[in-house]
């Protein structure tokens, strides 16, 4: 039976890797490609780049970083961040990129998701959908980096994307990231219920029970670590070994 | 329950906890080290050792070196470097990384052992102050200040290596002794796979430069490991000497005490029956302090493990001598902060929140412990 | 010379970075020449069927390709889209034909249970035929890569050498005397990946 993922999702910004609480007051944590060494040879499962650099300028940067990680490290690598055509996505793959993650682009332009899947296969397209509470209290969906509300309904949504083509959904709850908190259980058991492509859920790990709860009570295929990975002494392979011990279907041999 | 033995799920063959590293439990509530343990006892040695000799004669005699042999001066180090020498006949460089924590009896038997074996010694010790900001930083991160250490003891003997082409790196003690991250029935090469998977704590020197201040690469460049280009140059191959002879931590330290006068020390937080174990740190007391603070268990819960798992004592000795020592609040923390620059709450504060679940420390109920004979004697150079 | 055929269907790099990684001399090539002369040939691909045919077609692949390894039976190695396009034909956006080099359909991966998910995505044990050398070395459990919404059906269950459970036995992977394919992606498979790209450089063709 397919196994549930552990996927480190690492931030970069200028070519650092950076963690911040609620995409804000980001805090270097190491360099991209030795991160990524590290959890490949601790047997990640796959592993996420999100580009926030606000300069489209410095894009060669992410050319260069994901060119050394796919030559280093061979697990899955999904590159996002600043996706605004298609020709960005050939070039990513070109670099070395498996799986496309798109967020603001697929809101504004839902058809971009439909033209992307078409293209270069649904498998590859990854929509990642970042959602918190707004002023009335209800769940609304953020673009632009958690700043320009969309009006959209997270579950809404991302059953509207699965319909468009969308390979995997990425669900990162804003009012969690980085706060090492925990999961919002109830929206990812929402989505990943309503949905038959898998949910990747993100945002809040801050221990490994949170893990565990992402994917028996979220019912997630994968789960997205970030913080837990920098600030603590917690590691791929001790959240591994940790949900083995509770009979959740990870990797045996990794 | 006494002190220094918290409530926690523990194999029902040694006493380890739940809460340690790698660690679970099958269904009869043996742990996997145990289990582990018993593929030990089934492995053919002699054929090991023969595999040995002829891996080792593939590098006996060429270049000016047969092998390195990174080094400490503990038991282990010292024990591999005798073996290597007296029986196998191999020519070594032996290379230390110095961290700066040395106690002066280690250094005492580290010349001994050097003397005695007639052997050439490369020691290097990094920029200090480049050190206490990295001991800090890694305390925060990881809740282990250790990190400088752990990185340039596996990074430094192999830029060695690369530099003056010794390709051979043999190093002593398997991890299968105390983990279960690798199995005996896999050779363990000392690479940087392992490197990554449990040495550096998930922090690199490339990493760790962005996260301190005012650093570089080259002030960070001791803790680097070489890259696979300048390892595959030299044809590298870095292995232990305990995937190829059976480990027996007493009868080696037997070995040693005669054959190179090597001398046992008092130490921090464990029954002195253990003063051959980890003597030559000055913070052992400190960290296992903070691996008490986080897991609930610290040296003496580990060794006696190790002796019930060797036949050597009883699960209920065991309990009673965990519970007995550890757990306390040791001297030479108070030489840790002056180091660092923090105060005790700040410590603690930090300490506390690398906890791992489900223990929960206490500290109302920590117990000072006595100071080292040589605590007075080590270096405290403002800088 | 171990080829790596680019038809512009998604990331040659990985595959050509890993058989670096194992020594092995590589190149990266879409010239039929390259192709004819190459020592063992890889067909690696991520995309649709279609497209795929179509860019092989394009670029003049087919011919060449079917000297050098039914002709020549030069040892080859099929990834995902790759192991697809081998067969008679497949049903992905309609009716496509393949290569024909095995008795096999591609249909759409269709589970019964509402908790799989399609695509099939994320690391999975394979059963593997152990007398197969293409899987000496490895783990009795061992887990690969897999990412796929379509599978391979073969009309000889002799010609199956691995395969994974996911509500149903998916083919992972097929062995036709010097032609071998896998569903799953070795490139992306950590240390059984590469241990098997170990074997296939290693192969004589054969078994």
């Amino acid at each position: 039976m397919v196994k549930k993922r552990i996927i480190p999702c690492l931030l970069l910004k200028d070519g650092r890797c950076v963690k911040g609480v609620n995409f804000m007051n980001h805090r270097d944590v190491g360099h991209p490609v030795t991160n990524a060494k590290i959890y490949d040879a601790q047997g990640a499962d796959e592993l996420i780049f999100l580009d926030i650099t606000a300069s489209r300028d410095k894009r060669s940067i992410l050319f260069d970083i994901v060119s050394q990680t796919a030559d280093e490290c061979f697990m899955p690598l999904t590159v996002g961040g600043g996706i605004a055509a298609l020709e960005d996505i050939q070039e990513l793959l070109r670099a070395g990129a498996d799986k496309i993650s798109i967020n603001t682009i697929a809101a504004e332009q839902p058809k971009f998701i439909t033209d992307a899947a078409k293209r270069y296969g649904k498998q590859c397209i990854v929509v990642a959908i970042d959602y918190k509470q707004n002023d009335n209290g209800k769940l609304e969906v953020f673009t632009h980096s958690g700043s320009k509300a969309t009006g959209l309904d997270p579950v809404e949504w991302a059953k509207e994307a699965e319909r468009l083509g969308a390979g995997e959904i990425l669900l990162t709850n804003i009012d969690q990231e980085g706060t090492r908190g925990g999961y919002d259980i109830a929206t990812i058991r929402q989505v990943a219920d309503a949905l038959s492509i898998p949910v990747i859920a993100s945002g809040g790990v801050g221990s490994l029970e949170d893990l565990a709860k992402g994917i028996n009570e979220g019912h997630a295929s994968a789960v997205s670590l970030g913080s837990i990975l920098h600030f603590t002494n917690q590691s791929v392979i001790k959240a591994r070994d940790y949900l083995h011990t509770l009979n959740v279907p990870v990797r045996i041999n990794a | 329950m006494s002190n220094g033995l918290p409530n926690l799920k523990r194999c029902t063959r040694c006493i380890m906890p739940e809460t340690w590293e790698s660690i679970n439990f099958d269904s009869e509530g043996v742990c996997n080290i145990c289990r582990n343990h018993e593929v030990k006892q089934t492995i053919d040695w002699d054929k090991k050792r023969q595999e040995f000799v002829d891996l080792a004669n593939q590098y006996k005699g060429k270049g000016s070196y047969d092998c390195i042999v990174p080094f400490s001066g503990g038991k282990d180090s010292t024990f591999t470097l005798y073996s290597l020498m007296k029986d196998f006949g191999l020519k070594p460089l032996v290379v230390s990384f110095d961290h700066g924590f040395y106690r002066p009896k280690t250094l005492e038997n580290r010349i001994r052992a050097m003397k005695k074996l007639g052997v050439d010694f490369l020691s290097f010790r990094s920029d200090w102050q480049i050190v206490k900001r990295l001991m800090l930083e890694s305390l925060k991160r990881k809740g282990d200040f250790h990190w400088h250490a752990h990185t340039a003891t596996f990074a430094y003997p192999m830029q060695i290596a690369v530099k003056f082409g010794i390709p051979l790196v043999v190093w002593g003690e398997p991890s299968a002794e105390y983990t279960a991250y690798y199995g005996y029935d896999e050779p363990e090469e000392v690479d940087e796979r392992r490197f990554n998977r449990f040495i550096n704590l998930g922090i690199n020197a490339e990493d760790m430069v962005g996260m301190v201040d005012k650093v570089t690469m080259r002030d960070l460049e001791p803790y680097r490991y070489p890259s696979r280009q300048e390892l595959a140059g030299i044809k590298c191959r870095s292995i232990c000497l305990g995937s190829y002879v059976p480990w027996d931590v007493k009868k080696h330290v037997e070995i040693i005490k005669r054959e190179l006068e090597w001398e046992t020390d008092e130490v921090e937080g464990y029954p002195p029956e253990y003063g051959y174990e980890k003597i030559e740190d000055m913070f052992q007391g400190t960290d296992d302090y903070l691996k008490f603070i986080k897991r609930g268990l610290a040296r003496t819960c580990h060794l006696t493990s190790i002796d019930v798992r060797n036949g050597r004592m009883t699960r209920d000795k065991a309990l009673e001598l965990a519970g007995q020592y550890d757990g306390k609040r040791p001297a030479s923390l108070d030489v840790f902060l002056e180091y660092v620059g923090i105060t005790e709450d700040e410590f603690m504060k930090i300490a506390m929140s690398h906890q791992v679940a489900p223990y929960k420390h206490d500290p109302s109920k920590t117990e000072r412990g006595k100071e080292l004979w040589d605590q007075k004697l080590w270096d405290r150079t403002k800088c | 010379m171990l080829v790596i055929i680019d038809y512009d269907m998604g990331n040659v790099r990985s595959v050509s970075k890993a058989f670096e990684l194992l020594n092995a001399e590589v190149v990266i090539s879409h010239r039929p020449t390259d192709i004819l002369q190459a020592s063992r040939i890889v067909l690696p691909g991520v995309g649709a069927f279609a497209d795929g045919m179509k860019h092989l077609k394009e670029r003049n692949l087919i011919e060449p390709l079917e000297q050098a390894v039914i002709k020549d039976q030069k040892p080859f190695l099929g990834i995902c889209l790759g192991m697809q396009l081998l067969a008679q034909g497949s049903e992905e956006f309609g009716k496509h034909q393949g290569l024909g080099w095995i008795d096999a359909q591609v249909k759409p991966l269709k589970i019964a249970d509402n908790d799989l998910k399609v695509p099939h995505v994320g690391w999975n044990e394979i059963k593997y035929n152990e007398s197969c050398s293409l899987f000496n070395g490895l783990k009795t459990r061992s887990e690969f890569y897999f990412v796929h919404s379509y599978h391979m059906i073969c009309q000889s269950p002799k010609d199956i050498v691995a395969t994974t459970d996911y509500g149903i036995q998916i083919t992972a992977a097929i062995l036709q005397d010097n032609i071998f394919a896998t569903q799953f992606h070795p490139e992306k498979s950590q240390t059984s990946g590469l241990r098997l790209l170990t074997n296939f450089v290693n192969w004589n063709g054969h078994g």
